[in-house]
C-alpha cells in the first residue's frame, strides 16, 4: 500500500518510515507542508500521516485543502500539541484518527493497519478481516474462501464494522444505520443480529466484541 | 482586579448629611406650627377678654340699649403695636350700636355663651376675629347682643416667626455637633483598616505569616478572610516548589538513564547485551514520554482549574466518550471493557475538559496497573451526588498505600511518572467532590469520583417512556 508521511522532524520520519516499509508498504516521504500538499494534488494515497507543525504549510490547512477536493483518503494526525485543542480540530477537519506525541510506535502500526484497511476494502471493493472476505460488489461474504450465507441485515452489519476495525460503534449508531424509515427499529434486534453473525462467523479471525455499554467492535487477527 | 468606588467615608458622610438635611426641614416645619399654634393661644386669650370687656359694657336702659366700651379693653390689645383693631357691636334687634358696620356682616346670632374665635380677613387684612354674644334682658328688646372684635395677625406672626427661629437655631446647633461627631467617630472607626494596610504594605515579600493585631471585631472575617487566603497562597507555594523539585528529578533520571545506556550501547559489541540495552533506550524513552505528556496535563489541569467556567455536563456521556476514546488498540491481552449508566442524564456543573483528562488518566491507569482481564467505568446518579467509578480486576492500591498514590510523583513502579491519580484527585478537588477508592472485592478495585449532582430546573420531568 502507498502511504504519504508528512513529518518535518528527521528523526520520527526515519523511525516511520522504516518501520512501515519493513511491513511492506510504500512511503513516500516529504518535509514540507507546501510540497505535500502539492504531491496531494496529483498523487492518489492509501495513507496520509500527517504531522500539524510543518514548514509552509501546516496539517490542519494541508487536510482542509484535501477534504475540499472531495478526497477520501485516510488521515491519521500526529500531533505535539495540546491533546485537549488538536483532538477536537483535527476530527472537525475530517482526520480519521490521531495520535499524540511521542506515541508507541505499535499504536500507529495498528491504527494505521486499521485505516489501510479500510482503505484497501474501498478501492478493490473487497473487505478482509481475518479469514473473512467481504465483497461488496457481489455482496458475498465468504470464510477461508468458501461462501457463508449471511441475511441482508447481517451483512450490512458485518461491512459497518469491517469498515472500521477496532472502532467502538454504539448501539444507537448501529440501529440507525441498519433499519430504513419503514422498519421497526430496535437494540435488541441488533443484538440478534450480532449474535446470529458471531456464530457464522466463529473460528474466522474475526470477532465482534461486545463492550458493554458501549456497543460492539470487530478484531480481526 | 480593583476598581476605586466611592470612598467609604464620604459614603458614609452623604448618608448621615441626608438624614441631618431632612430631619431639620422636618423639625423646622414642626417648630413653625407649633409657633404659630402658641402664638393664636396667646393672642386669643386678649382678643376674647378685650371682646367680653366691651360686652360687659353693654346696658340697657328704658328700652335704649347702649353700650360705653371700656378704655381698658383697647388697651390690653394695644400691646401689639402694629396691629390694627377693629370691632361692632350689634343690638338683640340687628342694629349697629357702635364700630364698623361691614365687619363680619351677616353673622347670625347663635345665643351662646361660648365665644367664637375664626379666621377671617377685613379689607383686605387677614384678621383673627372674636366673636362674645350677652343676653339683654331688656323688657322692651330682649335677645342676644352680639360683639365682635378682629384684629390683624401682624403680632401673631412676628412671635412665630420668632420662636420657630429660636427653635432652628438649637436644632442647627444640635446637628451641627452631631455631624462633626459622627465624622470623628467614622475617621476613627476606619482606622483599624488603615492599620491592616499598612501592616500588609510594610511586610517582606516572603511573609505570608498570618496578621497578628488586635482589631474590631466588624473586620475580623476581613482579616480572616486575608490569612486564610495567605496560608492558601503559601500551601500552594510549597506544593509548587516540590512539584517543580519533584518534577527535576523525575525529569533528570530517566534523561540520565537514557543517556548512560546510550552511552554502554556504543561502546557494547555482544549482541545479546546490544539488544537487551536496547529495551532499556525504549522503555525510558517511553516513560519520559508519558512523564512529559503528563506534567503538561497537570499544568494545564491546574491552570484550567483557576480560570475555566464551568458549565452543565452531562457526566454519563462524557465518561462513554472518554473510555471510548481512550482504549488503545494496540492492548497486547484481551480486557473486556464495559460502561454502565443510569440511562439518562447525570448533569453537573464541571469543566469537560479536565474532568475527561481526570477519568481518561483513571482508565489509562487500570490498563496499565490494574485491569487484568477485566475494566468498567460506571456512572451513578446516587441522590444528590454524580458518581464516576473505574472498576478492575487487578490487585488494586493496599489500604496502606490510599494517602500516598495520590501525591505527585508517589510512584515505585518503573513504567510510571505517578502522576495520573493526582491530576484526578486535583481535578475533583476543583469541582469541590470526593476522590477515594474502594478495597478490591469480588468486584474489583474501585477508583472513584463523586461530585455534587446539578439538577436542569427548566427541564420538563419526562414521565412517559417511549420505547
Amino acid at each position: 500500500m502507498r502511504i504519504l508521511l508528512v513529518e518535518d522532524t528527521v528523526d520520527v520520519g526515519e523511525a516511520i518510515v522504516a518501520r512501515f516499509e519493513r511491513i511492506g508498504h510504500t512511503v513516500d516521504w516529504e518535509k514540507d507542508g507546501g510540497v505535500a500538499d502539492e504531491v496531494l494534488e496529483v498523487q492518489s494515497y492509501d495513507l496520509l500521516i500527517l504531522d500539524v507543525n510543518l514548514p509552509a504549510l501546516d496539517g490542519f490547512s494541508i487536510l482542509k485543502r484535501l477534504r475540499q477536493r472531495k478526497s477520501k483518503t485516510p488521515v491519521l494526525i500526529l500531533t505535539a500539541r495540546s491533546q485537549i485543542d488538536d483532538r477536537v480540530d483535527a476530527l472537525d477537519l475530517g482526520a480519521d484518527d490521531y495520535l499524540v506525541k511521542p506515541f508507541d510506535y505499535r499504536e500507529l502500526e495498528a491504527r494505521a493497519r486499521a485505516l489501510l484497511r479500510r482503505s484497501a476494502g474501498e478501492s478493490t471493493n473487497q473487505l478482509v478481516c481475518g479469514q473473512v472476505t467481504i465483497d461488496r460488489g457481489s455482496r458475498a461474504v465468504a470464510v477461508n474462501g468458501i461462501p457463508i450465507d449471511l441475511t441482508r441485515r447481517e451483512l450490512t452489519l458485518l461491512e459497518i464494522l469491517t469498515a472500521r476495525p477496532g472502532r467502538i460503534f454504539g448501539k444507537d449508531e448501529l440501529v440507525d444505520q441498519l433499519f430504513g424509515f419503514d422498519d421497526e427499529p430496535s437494540a435488541n434486534a441488533v443484538e440478534q443480529y450480532v449474535a446470529r453473525l458471531r456464530k457464522k462467523l466463529a473460528g474466522s479471525g474475526a470477532e465482534i466484541r461486545t463492550l458493554r455499554g458501549l456497543g460492539y467492535q470487530i478484531v480481526c487477527q | 482586579m480593583i476598581r476605586a468606588g466611592r470612598s467609604l467615608y464620604s459614603r458614609i458622610i452623604l448618608i448621615i448629611a441626608v438624614v441631618f438635611a431632612t430631619g431639620s426641614v422636618v423639625l423646622g416645619m414642626a417648630a413653625w406650627f407649633y409657633a404659630r399654634v402658641a402664638a393664636d393661644d396667646a393672642y386669643d386669650r386678649l382678643l376674647v377678654g378685650a371682646a367680653l370687656q366691651i360686652a360687659e359694657s353693654i346696658y340697657a336702659q328704658e328700652g335704649t340699649i347702649s353700650v360705653d366700651p371700656p378704655v381698658s379693653a383697647f388697651e390690653t390689645l394695644s400691646l401689639s403695636t402694629n396691629d390694627r383693631i377693629f370691632y361692632k357691636v350689634v343690638d338683640p334687634r340687628g342694629a349697629v350700636l357702635t364700630g364698623y358696620d361691614d365687619l363680619a356682616a351677616g353673622r347670625p346670632v347663635a345665643g351662646t355663651h361660648a365665644p367664637l374665635i375664626s379666621d377671617g380677613e377685613y379689607r383686605g387684612f387677614p384678621v383673627r376675629m372674636a366673636i362674645v354674644e350677652r343676653l339683654v334682658s331688656d323688657p322692651v328688646a330682649p335677645g342676644w347682643a352680639q360683639v365682635v372684635v378682629a384684629q390683624t395677625r401682624e403680632a401673631r406672626v412676628s412671635l412665630a416667626r420668632d420662636l420657630t427661629l429660636k427653635a432652628l437655631l438649637l436644632v442647627f446647633a444640635m446637628t451641627s455637633l452631631a455631624f462633626m461627631a459622627v465624622l470623628f467617630a467614622v475617621r476613627r472607626a476606619l482606622a483599624p483598616l488603615t492599620r491592616v494596610e499598612r501592616e500588609l504594605r510594610s511586610r517582606d515579600p516572603k511573609d505570608l505569616t498570618p496578621l497578628d493585631l488586635e482589631i474590631p471585631r466588624e473586620i475580623q472575617m476581613l482579616v480572616t478572610t486575608i490569612n486564610r487566603f495567605m496560608d492558601r497562597l503559601s500551601g500552594r507555594i510549597a506544593l509548587m516548589q516540590r512539584f517543580i523539585a519533584d518534577a527535576a528529578h523525575q525529569i533528570r533520571t530517566p534523561l540520565a538513564g537514557l543517556a548512560s545506556q546510550v552511552d554502554l550501547l556504543t561502546e557494547e559489541s555482544r549482541q545479546e547485551r546490544r539488544e537487551q540495552q536496547l529495551t532499556r533506550v525504549k522503555e525510558r524513552t517511553a516513560e519520559l514520554g508519558r512523564l512529559t505528556n503528563q506534567l503538561l496535563n497537570h499544568a494545564m489541569i491546574i491552570h484550567r482549574a483557576e480560570v475555566a467556567e464551568f458549565d452543565t455536563v452531562d457526566l454519563a456521556a462524557l465518561a462513554r466518550q472518554t473510555l471510548i476514546s481512550a482504549v488503545p488498540l494496540s492492548l497486547d491481552r484481551a480486557v473486556d471493557i464495559s460502561f454502565s449508566d443510569p440511562q439518562e442524564p447525570v448533569l453537573m456543573k464541571g469543566d469537560a475538559v479536565s474532568l475527561r483528562e481526570a477519568l481518561s488518566n483513571l482508565i489509562h491507569n487500570a490498563l496499565k496497573h490494574g485491569a487484568e482481564t477485566r475494566l468498567e467505568v460506571r456512572v451513578l446518579a446516587d441522590g444528590d451526588a454524580a458518581v464516576v467509578e473505574v472498576v478492575d480486576d487487578g490487585p488494586g492500591v493496599p489500604v496502606s498505600e490510599w494517602q500516598r498514590v495520590r501525591e505527585p510523583f508517589h510512584t515505585q513502579s518503573a513504567s510510571g511518572s505517578g502522576l495520573g491519580l493526582s491530576i484526578a484527585g486535583d481535578v475533583v478537588r476543583a469541582h469541590g467532590g470526593e476522590f477515594r477508592f474502594r478495597e478490591r472485592s469480588d468486584d474489583g478495585f474501585a477508583v472513584i469520583m463523586r461530585f455534587k449532582r446539578h439538577h436542569e430546573a427548566s427541564v420538563p420531568i419526562d414521565g412517559g417512556d417511549a420505547s
